[in-house]
């Protein structure tokens, strides 16, 4: 039987990026050996990272759950809350926390019925995320027509993409990035959730026999995957300003990447947010290599799509038939 | 133990979803049958047809194949690109018999790292999805080129013997599907998909059936893709992305079972058809554009939703 | 056919382990032997030797003192041996003749399979186990459908059908009840006098002692005895096997007193109900050992898990005079009572997270908010010193313990919550005579601590060492009542049979 690496998949994760980023230097618009410019590009990185991170955080959970846990539909509900952020703030920053709100209860609601798809109807998560990703998308052209008037608000420009003040450059974004890893880490270690949800996504049948609400903790965590989306909906819009009808769709692939990337079993039961955020970090890297080489979007696809095949090649694999 | 017909039937369950969207159709165009409105219907449920009956027999043997649509695309850009629409026929049949070898490898390559490195088939496949889409476009970053009139009306318009070419094609592929099934390999198929260590225990090949079954799935994608590329005459890198959940979702409206070692070939035929019908039907209905995309997905979550409400049901008579 | 088989001074590792050092086992046509070893002993690498499951890493296979080797169970199924698995090697989905003929259909002339000729052969093996079937089992029954007992004779069918020569039995009567495995021990008399060999792989002396003609005793990894199974003793067997006091003499004559039983009934249990019990009624009491016997899938497990809240029913449940009905194992957990599930693998145990995970998952509620996870490591440690866990660590995956440790494991999630009533569905199945010994005694301990206990065994000797009381399922309802001077084997059997205690049917 082939042994396991013995780093831990976070650690080895980060490895990757640092290595990653230091070959990035070399290339010919890199920073060469100017530390200035590497710190500066290594912050723009995780700031970058933050996003997709954020995102991630939802398809973390919904994995570790197991039975094939995944959420589809974060790409589109990223972009309906962006949208509904925008239209409902309209640069008004007394109207940010009611936008925050209606981005974390429409992500909730849509995540609650991607649950009962999956719970109730025994859908299974990948086929209901799918189809609901379908439905979210026809409902935003219900919705907008095509067209979307709004503006986002100072406070949350201000909050989002810049940094902490003038003479502290490390952006504000990564240190709510920060938080909001505590936070997570918090939901899966130190709350009875996260030790039930750890128990569904090895064996559902002994965590029942073991008085967890089997049930009731599936739907929690899908609902929560979709206002952790519609967060991430939240914070996309406030660091970019503007919204268009693809924008949560790119970030969907690099989400699930990201999770494997940090060691997260795939089956479920197993796994930590701090690998996703390196495996965000890791990924952010790669896209970023690429557009600087200036790889047209197609060969960003192969790549990522190359890339989670290498990294369940080694992480993901099954048990084999002949023990 | 009497089991009711439709259990031990799946697929009439999806004959009987058949018959009554044939009737709604029916009723909005009275039509529908004669010679040239069947022919141009069948000729556009075709591709979904044949990626229906390579998603089923991955199905049945207990993987999915979340990459089909990413074949048929890069089977759609290789085929616009390099015969074009100045294309002569022998080229055209050179590029198709290329196809099919597309098919056969990407399919190999799925089921080598399914069923030889043993990963999940949903990660997997996603992966191999994101990979060939980017690939076709690589091969074809914005819709154009195309393949010649000609081609593109043979596919069309045939109707030998005053039936759709469409027919012909679906027979055929029963015809191999019915003899296949009754073989001893048809039956490692419904073994593996059902339980694959019990199978693998009883001296079946596990491995290479499931690397049979994206082999074939791929194949079919290839054969998929050369015909919308027939059927549209022209190229675009995307036409594949939204083929892979209806192809799904006619497996499961036909009556296999998503965790595999249930159903057949024939039901996911049928609800493929009916999936193309309840197209038909909303263009009929006049609904209003905006809400086009809306009503269509809504519909492909309630045909996927249909079983488990069935089940919820019978559970809850119990 | 072959004579004999012989496995030489085989020798096994897995990465670290070393499963066998020395293995050694001599089958021969017209004959029973049996494979006897604690869990850990090297007895199932033994028989997955021999049937080609695993390849040696040392010693040698001979096939009538000429050596062979066995590179797949395919290659040794060519060569005539058979193994009844205990892990069912069958496809849920497919019907039984499915299931038996899977590779080897009998074909038509157009290359597709004969239905008729499948039919018929399949009704011909069912003949065979014919009135020891509960249920209408027929050729094209979907094996889904089917009780585990009846699962297990198409699994046996399965490996005869291709009229192997020898029959590797591996604790194939653990799921069979008294009546079929009568009829399979007939079935093994027939095999041998056609000169076939079996090797019978068992924990299960009663029947060690019924069927097999010669012995072979493993221990450690290492063949530590063979002979006649006329020449020797369950005790001196046992002793062979563990080194240890014999675990049976705890269990034979324990006496147990009536004043330790609480007259007040704790748990009042009236007309329970649902798909597998047909109106259940008893009383247990304070301090109670209460048993349940019967053949398997009489709706002893439906019993325990309506009780616990996991399964509906109809009918009332009075714990202490109050009536309780549990919708969900939650709630049961909330008032106190505590299930340990048949299997442990499937039902008990979460297999890839930690020990400490595994101990604490129904009590995470009372570790606050955040979770002191200190405490409860304390905590968890405590519950392993209690019940003698040897374990490397509380952070080590619970795959890494032993069949007797994971099952510590089970229970002692529940012990540390002080639960007041103890459901355990046959909890001594696959467990070593060693730590059957300590869970005996942790039965006794909490019963006469005043907990109330009700448990399953498939094993009467268990039953009768030690419980107070016995019902007796049949058919979804209890049927006998056995305590005291009743208590004997004779009885227990009988009443399985669903005949009345004083003989005649029911």
């Amino acid at each position: 039987m082939k042994k396991r690496f013995s780093i831990s998949p976070p650690v080895a994760a980060l490895l990757l990026a640092v290595i990653l980023f230091v070959l990035s230097g070399l290339l010919p618009n890199g920073f060469g050996s100017d530390l200035g410019v590497a710190r500066a590009q290594a912050t723009n990185i995780v700031r970058l990272a933050v996003f997709l991170g954020v995102i991630a955080a939802g398809q973390t959970l919904v994995i570790i759950s197991g039975s094939e846990g995944i959420d589809l539909s974060a790409g589109s509900v990223v972009t309906l809350t962006a949208i509904l952020t925008y239209v409902l703030v309209n640069g008004a920053n007394e109207k940010v926390f009611l936008g925050l709100l209606a981005a974390l209860a429409v992500g909730m609601v849509i995540g609650f019925l991607n649950g009962v798809g999956i719970t109730v109807l025994k859908i299974s998560p990948f086929v209901m995320t799918l189809g609901m990703s379908g439905v979210v998308s026809g409902a935003i052209i219900v919705i907008t027509h095509g067209n979307v008037t709004g503006k986002v608000a100072p406070i949350m420009t201000r909050l989002i993409a810049r940094p902490i003040s003038p003479s502290i450059p490390i952006p504000n974004a990564i240190i709510l990035w920060i938080l909001f890893g505590i936070l997570i880490w918090l939901l899966l270690e130190r709350i009875s959730f996260g030790r039930q949800l750890f128990a569904i996504g090895v064996n559902r049948v002994t965590a029942r026999l073991s008085g967890v609400d089997v049930t009731g903790t599936n739907l929690l965590t899908y609902s929560l995957a979709g206002a952790l989306a519609g967060f991430g909906g939240f914070l996309l819009v406030g660091n970019t300003g503007v919204v268009h009808l693809q924008l949560g769709q790119p970030f969907l692939f690099p989400s699930i990447a990201a999770v494997a990337v940090g060691g997260t079993l795939l089956s479920g039961g197993k796994g930590s947010y701090w690998g996703t955020m390196a495996g965000a970090i890791v990924l952010t890297l790669i896209t970023s290599l690429l557009t600087t080489m200036q790889m047209p979007d197609s060969v960003r696809r192969m790549v990522l799509g190359a890339t989670l095949l290498v990294l369940i090649s080694i992480y993901g694999r099954q048990r084999s038939l002949r023990q | 133990m009497k089991r009711s017909l439709v259990t031990r039937q799946p697929a009439f369950f999806a004959l009987i979803l058949l018959v009554i969207s044939l009737a709604i159709n029916l009723i909005l165009q009275p039509n529908m049958f004669a010679g040239e409105t069947l022919n141009s219907n069948m000729r556009v449920f075709l591709p979904i047809i044949l990626l229906t009956v390579g998603q089923a027999i991955v199905i049945l043997g207990g993987g999915i194949d979340i990459s089909v649509g990413g074949t048929v695309s890069i089977v759609n850009a290789v085929l616009a690109t390099r015969v074009g629409l100045q294309g002569s026929t022998e080229e055209m049949w050179k590029f198709v018999l290329l196809s099919l070898l597309i098919g056969l490898i990407a399919g190999s390559i799925n089921g080598f790292f399914i069923a030889f490195l043993r990963l999940q088939p949903i990660i997997t496949t996603y992966a191999t999805s994101f990979l060939y889409v980017g690939l076709a476009l690589f091969i074809l970053p914005n819709p154009g080129g195309g393949i010649p009139g000609t081609l593109a009306g043979l596919y069309r318009n045939s109707m030998p013997l005053r039936f759709p070419l469409a027919f012909y094609v679906i027979a055929v592929i029963l015809l191999i599907w019915w003899y296949a099934s009754s073989t001893r390999i048809g039956k490692f198929l419904y073994a593996v998909g059902g339980k694959a260590d019990a199978a693998y225990e009883t001296g079946v090949p596990v491995t290479w059936v499931q690397f049979g079954t994206y082999v074939a799935s791929g194949l079919m994608a290839a054969l998929a893709g050369v015909a919308i590329t027939m059927l549209s005459g022209s190229g675009n890198a995307e036409i594949g992305v939204s083929m892979t959940l209806t192809s799904i979702t006619a497996v499961v409206v036909g009556g296999n079972a998503l965790s595999g070692g249930v159903g057949g070939v024939v039901g996911p035929v049928f609800g493929a058809i009916t999936l193309g019908i309840i197209q038909n039907i909303i263009s009929f209905a006049n609904i209003n554009t905006w809400w086009e995309t809306f009503v269509k997905a809504t519909i492909i979550v309630a045909a996927l939703a249909a079983p488990g409400v069935v089940n919820l049901f019978r559970r809850r008579k119990l | 056919m072959p004579e004999s088989l012989s496995a030489r001074n085989i020798v096994k590792h897995y990465g670290g382990v070393v499963a066998l050092s020395d293995g050694n086992l001599d089958v021969r046509a017209h004959e029973v032997v049996a494979l006897v070893g604690a869990n850990g002993s090297g007895k199932s690498t033994m028989s997955k030797v021999i049937n080609g499951v695993v390849v040696l890493d040392g010693g040698q296979l001979l096939l009538d003192d000429a050596p062979i080797q066995l590179s797949s169970p395919q290659a040794a199924k060519k060569l005539g041996i058979s193994t009844v698995f205990q892990e069912l090697s069958l496809i849920p989905q497919m019907t039984v003749s499915e299931n038996i003929w899977l590779t080897r259909e009998p074909l038509n002339r157009y290359g597709t399979v004969d239905r008729k000729a499948v039919q018929a052969r399949t009704e011909e093996l069912l003949g065979l186990f014919e009135g020891t079937f509960k249920t209408n089992l027929a050729y094209d029954s979907p094996v889904a459908s089917l009780p585990p007992d009846e699962k297990q004779i198409i699994e046996i069918l399965k490996a005869i059908s291709f009229d192997p020569w020898m029959i590797i039995l591996d604790e194939a009567t653990a799921s069979l009840d008294s009546r079929q495995v009568q009829r399979l021990f007939e079935l093994v008399q027939s095999w041998k006098e056609q000169g076939k060999s079996i090797v019978f792989v068992s924990h299960r002396m009663e029947e060690i002692f019924r069927i097999a003609d010669r012995f072979s005793v493993l221990r450690n990894g290492r063949t530590v005895g063979d002979g006649n199974i006329k020449d020797i003793d369950e005790k001196q067997l046992v002793k062979l096997m563990i080194e240890k006091e014999s675990v049976l003499g705890f269990l034979r004559g324990e006496a147990r007193t009536e004043e330790k039983i609480d007259k007040e009934a704790t748990l009042e249990v009236e007309n329970l109900s649902n798909d597998g019990l047909k109106g259940v009624s008893f009383k247990v009491h304070r301090g109670e050992l209460l048993g349940i016997g019967g053949l398997r899938g009489q709706g002893q497990r439906h019993l325990l898990h309506s009780l616990f809240g996991d399964i509906p029913y109809l009918g009332t449940v009075k714990l202490s005079g109050k009536e309780l009905h549990f919708k969900h194992p939650r709630d049961a957990m909330r008032n106190g009572f505590a299930l340990v599930p048949g299997d442990r693998a499937k039902e008990g145990l979460l297999y890839i997270r930690s020990i400490l995970d595994n101990l604490l998952i129904p009590s995470w509620k009372r570790y606050g908010f955040p979770l002191k996870i200190r405490k409860a490591r304390m905590d968890a440690t405590k519950t392993g010193e209690n019940l003698n866990l040897k374990m490397a660590g509380l952070d080590e995956p619970v795959s890494s313990l032993s069949g007797g440790n994971a099952q510590k494991v089970v229970i002692g999630k529940w012990l540390s919550r002080e639960p007041q009533v103890l459901l355990l569905d046959d909890p001594t199945k696959g467990v070593d005579v060693g730590t059957k010994a300590e869970f005996y005694a942790l039965l006794n301990r909490l019963s006469e601590a005043g907990k109330t206990i009700i448990f399953y065994s498939s094993d009467d000797e268990e039953l009768i060492g030690l419980c107070d009381r016995v019902l007796v399922m049949y058919d979804g309802m209890i049927r006998t009542e056995l305590s005291g001077d009743s208590l004997t084997e004779q009885n227990l059997i009988a009443a399985s049979l669903g005949i009345a205690e004083q003989g005649g049917a029911v």
